[in-house]
């Protein structure tokens, strides 16, 4: 095709200016962004009653594990741990399955029902029966009080199937139909050529439903108060913030010393708990971005 | 590769937490064999000398458990906590306790009664939905099973407020009763505080008023207008956060010298209901904090400080008066002047009863009980064997030995006893009993069990160890020592000087607007107060004109039509005339 | 090198034959209806709590019917009014800002060449989104406050002479509200975008490379096209999300001064539903919203259709 051309040896200003912008926004952008989680990290680490009077920003006063130790003596928080990386591994697995498949029967350009399949989708993003309604069904599918209820509803959600949906549209059409020449049916297509080619979205979609599974404690405190063997870790630490966030606070109530503020400190071993697992996710997941993507052989 | 760098960092991770998980544990291990044995002694000796009261019921053998949910946050005790362990083994019975998080009071009891399943007892600040869910046991007849309980609780008038419509009594209150002498050495209430090196300065003057209270700060700053350390003093600072603008808010009830009846003032000659937010006390109080504000001695920060940063601001040591409630800022604040050394330069606080006027009586301080009868213990129709249920609840109130395992602790492990027979402390067993670790292994106080304030059965320890005069003194610094000294005064509250009385049977009124909700009319009044009051009284603080701020606010509280919330509250008033 | 622009509507002819090839699509089809229909729609016979007084003792069926009574106190409320236009003004600025800074971070991010200083980055850009709005909100409140650092810099290089309280002030709010969300969530909203730009052949680029084409052209021209549906789709999908412009953000930086301007829906419903023991005026304000969610996607679907090649159904 092209003859190759001798590539010029000094870059354009341009180019020079605008690395030098990237360099500055990205400096920026990450002391910004660093600075609260480094401050968690440091708070995390020091004394409960010292951190009360302020002032600490990126080096602890008075350093203690304190806080660490009482996160982790917490009883049903290994309980609760296995419980989450059971849900999270499950539910990640069900719920991308399920999205995809649903995701690749939309983007199919001839289904005949595409369009109503979508809109039938679409809405379920914006309605919601409320919290009352959607307990009592959970209570006459039997859910309630099971582990079920933690990957059985939400399997498939209408956010994670557009984003992938968008991505498989985006693969060409003429890798389906030489498939289907060759005698291929829909669910091979879905498995050897489609598939293969996702995986920079099945990776971010993954990553989605696991942290979201991850901090996950809402339903288990509605669904499943009374059993303790299936609590989830985020819900036994957010048992540890008993906290500011009192909406119904009153002052008789406090006043009885039954109310104690969780000090910042615990608050923040707690957050750096919840964040370590997912950081070591991460890289995991990150090939999968980085890599490049070659739709090799056909060019339109 | 990568596998591999994660299974090391795991790896490292479960080691280091085993590490940490298992310091914690022989710790606790260690104590409690100690004071097992101990028990042991203590136990068979209490037994014979108790009187009439459940403890027939030792050695039963059958244990049985109980579920409890309350809606306010707490911390859940280990399953095998040893005091309840303690409990379970004596009186056969161990609850378990779940706490309100992230929820509203209202959703969870709602979600609750949706579901159709109750936990065993409850203590909800919506007891009026479990009543009208018929969720909850009547109690009248358990009560007549116990005719000294009973006697000795409430008396039949304070029964008599726990009845609902339908005549049965659904839940008991179990705080703010005294029993004997009562001990009460702090005052944890609202007061106009002040730090104690203010009065030291000033020879430890007499201060009854507003106007000679803030003459007081303002003589002092410029006296003294930085600490030791270069940390500059600062007069007067407000907290307004959410549902504790109280601090803002109510100080008007007070300055007239009424009681803390919460959101109205109650005027005992008439029998009618005041509003404090129109009063004249309540303009002056506004006014004289406009005044101060402009003159650059209130924290301009008042009004969008986080309650966080507010005790921060109070534990640097540099707010010299503030006005909140005890409970709100003391055991934070006074923790941290004890680590930081600031309490032996003075920054302690004491309270003041403060009027408008000089000579005028006040009641900031409460010396009878409060009875809240807008929620308490119940039990709910869930539950398998009510009997043993309020048995229990009935030992928690009748037996000492009970009450001592849960608020003083095993003795010999948490407290010792000296020569005269006094429960004390010593420094480690105080940490201990504040540490979290150790409050989940050991420490069981089934807060919202029945419970007494004033002296014990034993006629000289005080039931609650922060009640223990001995304690109390002993944990004070120098500075705050010489202060109750130089006045003469033992207790917090006789700083305050209030008028000894008893309240009516209606007090505290807010128990009852507490509960009321936009279905009445004074209900949604009520609730559009609060909003105006929000918006409202840090502008009128904040404005450069005063009469014009005070002038628009009062446009904006009318428009709410608080006479309706007046009416209401007065139609209650009504039913104990 | 071009890219074909398609506006013109192409329909897909569907013939008889691909029909009877679509069993295996009408199969799935008919599980995840069902399924929709048991875990999505049948809750929405709660909506009936809106047209209620709904007592939990007496439950969906028992509960006094009292038609738009709700709607009427929510309408009549000129707080609820207000309380709309917050949240619809904080959720159009939180969502021009937090997507623009989210494609905006993911091109400049991709520019980066070595991957010892990409992967950090991207590690680092997303760890806020794991951070509790507790945490968040309480180190921006001491950092704007009048002595903090914010306050601290602008003195020192003289752009002010004394320091603003900006949260007494509501003309700050919703700029402070936006900002907390771009700095929470950009690294996580950059995520997606991220892994759109690595779909993107790379032959692309060297093409554009030998062309002569600088940095800031490949950006125009092959980046940005490549990213379009995935932007489109998010944007068609957040637009919907406007009025659910948050809750706790709004209430941990609220306070009494600024409370005209900080209440959003969720907030209101708090205090004025669930608080209020008052379950149908809160399944009212979500009926509401759910109308209005729909009736801006049905707008913005129909605009998509017309002017670009992306469309939710």
């Amino acid at each position: 095709m092209d003859q190759k051309k001798e590539y010029r040896v000094s870059r354009p200003i341009s180019d020079t200016i605008f690395e030098i912008f990237v360099v500055v926004f990205l400096v920026l952008f990450v002391i910004i962004t660093l600075y609260p989680v480094v401050n968690t990290v440091v708070l995390s680490f020091n004394d409960g009653i010292d951190a009360v009077r302020g002032g600490i920003y990126l080096w602890p006063r008075k350093f203690s594990m304190k806080n660490y130790k009482t996160v982790l003596a917490m009883q049903n928080i290994w309980t609760g741990a296995k419980v989450t990386v059971a849900r999270t591994v499950i539910a990640t697995l069900t719920s991308l399955f399920a999205n995809a498949l649903l995701a690749f029967v939309v983007s199919r350009k001839k289904f005949l029902f595409k369009s109503q399949l979508s809109l039938f989708w679409v809405i379920t993003m914006y309605v919601n029966g409320g919290l009352i309604p959607v307990f009592l069904l959970y209570k006459n599918l039997g859910l309630t009080g099971t582990f079920h209820v933690y990957w059985i509803p939400g399997m498939i959600s209408a956010f994670n199937m557009l984003v992938m949906r968008t991505y498989m549209e985006g693969i060409p059409e003429s890798l389906e139909e030489s498939a289907q020449l060759d005698g291929a049916g829909y669910f091979r297509v879905f498995k050897d050529i489609i598939s293969p080619l996702c995986k920079p979205v099945y990776a971010t979609i993954a990553l989605f439903i696991a942290v979201w599974q991850w901090n996950s404690w809402f339903d288990a405190m509605i669904y499943n108060r009374m059993k303790t063997e299936y609590t989830t870790l985020q819900y036994e630490l957010m048992k540890l913030l008993s906290s500011v966030m009192q909406q119904s606070g009153s002052a008789e109530n406090a006043k009885n010393g039954a109310n104690t503020i969780t000090p910042i400190t615990i608050r923040s071993a707690v957050t750096v708990v919840t964040m370590l697992p997912i950081v070591c996710l991460y890289p995991f997941l990150q090939r999968y971005f980085v890599t490049g993507l070659t739709i090799g052989g056909v060019k339109e | 590769m990568k596998v591999k760098k994660i299974a090391a960092l795991l790896l490292s991770c479960a080691m280091m937490t085993s590490l940490l998980a298992g310091c914690g544990n022989t710790a606790g291990g260690g104590a409690a064999d100690t004071g097992a044995a101990d028990t042991a002694a203590t136990a068979d000796t209490a037994a014979d000398t108790s009187a009439d009261t459940g403890s027939d019921d030792a050695g039963s053998g059958e244990v049985t458990n109980f579920t409890m949910f309350i809606t306010m946050p707490g911390s859940e005790i280990n399953d095998d906590n040893e005091i309840a362990q303690m409990i379970a083994d004596k009186w056969g019975v161990k609850v378990k306790e779940t706490w309100l998080t992230g929820q509203t009071a209202s959703e969870a009891t709602g979600t609750l009664i949706a579901g159709g399943e109750y936990p065993d007892f409850i203590d909800s600040d919506e007891m009026n939905l479990l009543v009208d869910a018929d969720a909850l046991v009547p109690l009248d007849d358990y009560i007549d099973q116990y005719p000294e309980f009973r006697d000795t609780w409430f008396t039949p008038e304070e029964w008599d407020k726990f009845r609902q419509p339908d005549g049965h009594i659904y839940w008991i209150n179990p705080f703010g009763n005294t029993m004997g002498e009562t001990k009460q050495t702090t005052h944890n209430d609202e007061a106009f505080w002040i730090q104690v090196r203010v009065l030291e300065w000033a020879n430890y003057p007499k201060i009854e008023t507003m106007d000679q209270y803030f003459q007081l700060l303002e003589d002092y700053i410029a006296a003294n207008p930085t600490m030791d350390d270069g940390t500059e003093n600062m007069a007067y600072t407000i907290l307004c956060e959410d549902w504790r603008y109280f601090c803002l808010e109510n100080a008007g009830q007070f300055l007239a010298g009424y009681p803390n009846d919460g959101s109205v003032i109650v005027n005992k000659e008439t029998m009618t209901i005041e509003d404090y937010n129109t009063s004249e006390d309540t303009k002056l109080y506004l006014k004289k904090l406009n005044e101060e504000y402009q003159k650059g001695f209130v924290d301009p920060e008042s009004f969008t400080q986080t309650y966080d940063e507010y005790i921060a601001k109070l534990s640097t040591g540099r707010v010299l008066g503030m006005v909140d409630q005890w409970w709100d800022f003391a055991y934070t604040v006074n923790d941290s002047f004890k680590q930081s050394g600031l309490d032996l330069k003075g920054c302690n606080y004491v309270p003041l009863g403060l009027t408008t006027k000089p000579g005028m009586e006040n009641r900031w301080h409460t010396y009878d009980d409060t009875v809240n009868q807008a929620s308490g213990i119940a039990i709910t129709t869930d539950c398998a064997d009510p009997d043993k249920a309020f048995k229990f609840l009935v030992d928690c109130a009748m037996d000492q030995e009970l009450h001592d395992l849960r608020f003083w602790g095993v003795q010999g492990v948490d407290y010792d006893v000296d020569a005269d027979g006094l429960f004390y402390r010593t420094d480690e067993q105080r940490q201990n009993w504040a540490d979290t670790s150790y409050q989940a292994a050991h420490r069981c106080q089934y807060t919202y069990f029945p419970q007494w304030h004033g002296t014990s059965r034993d006629g000289k320890n005080a039931n609650k160890p922060e009640e223990q005069p001995s304690e109390f003194m002993n944990d004070m610094a120098e500075p705050l020592k010489n202060c109750f000294n130089a006045y003469g005064y033992t207790t917090y509250p006789q700083f305050i000087g209030s008028v000894v009385e008893t309240n009516g049977p209606w007090f505290p009124m807010y128990s009852y607007s507490n509960n009321f909700t936009t279905e009445t009319p004074g209900g949604v009044a009520w609730a559009k107060m609060g909003e105006v009051k929000h918006e409202w009284l840090p502008k009128v603080v904040m404005a450069k004109d005063f009469d014009k701020g005070y002038a628009e606010y009062m446009d904006a509280y009318n428009a709410c039509k608080p006479e309706d919330f007046i009416a209401e509250m007065q139609a209650i008033l009504d039913t104990f005339k | 090198m071009a890219r074909k622009k398609t506006n013109e509507k192409v329909r897909t002819k569907i013939t008889f034959k691909d029909i009877k090839k679509q069993g295996f699509l009408m199969v799935v089809s008919f599980f995840v209806v069902v399924y929709g229909i048991i875990f999505y729609y049948w809750p929405l016979t709660g909506w009936i709590m809106a047209f209620q007084n709904y007592k939990p003792k007496k439950g969906l069926l028992g509960s006094k019917f009292v038609g738009l009574d709700k709607f009427k106190f929510l309408f009549e409320d000129e707080v609820f009014i207000k309380v709309i236009r917050n949240t619809f003004a904080m959720g159009v600025i939180n969502l021009v800002t937090t997507t623009i800074m989210a494609v905006l971070f993911a091109i400049i991010l991709n520019e980066v060449r070595r991957a010892w200083i990409k992967k950090p980055i991207q590690t680092i850009s997303y760890l806020p989104h794991f951070l509790s709005w507790i945490v968040v909100t309480s180190i921006i409140h001491v950092s704007l406050s009048p002595t903090g650092i914010v306050n601290d810099l602008l003195l020192r290089f003289g752009v002010i002479k004394q320091a603003i309280n900006f949260f007494a002030f509501p003309k700050y709010f919703w700029p402070i509200v936006a900002f907390a969300n771009c700095w929470k969530e950009t690294g996580w909203n950059a995520i997606i975008y991220l892994a759109a730009i690595t779909a993107i052949d790379p032959a692309l680029y060297e093409a554009a490379s030998i062309d002569g084409a600088d940095r800031l052209q490949k950006i125009r021209y092959i980046t940005f096209p490549g990213i379009k549906p995935t932007f489109l789709i998010l944007l068609l999908m957040n637009v919907g999300n406007v009025l659910n412009a948050g809750f706790e953000v709004q209430y941990l930086l609220g306070n009494g001064l600024v409370q005209s301007v900080s209440q959003t829906i969720d907030i209101y419903v708090l205090k004025w539903g669930i608080s209020q023991n008052d379950y149908s005026l809160g399944t009212a304000a979500g009926l509401f919203k759910s109308a209005v969610s729909i009736a801006i996607i049905v707008i913005a679907n129909k605009l998509a259709k017309k002017y670009s090649d992306q469309r939710l159904f």
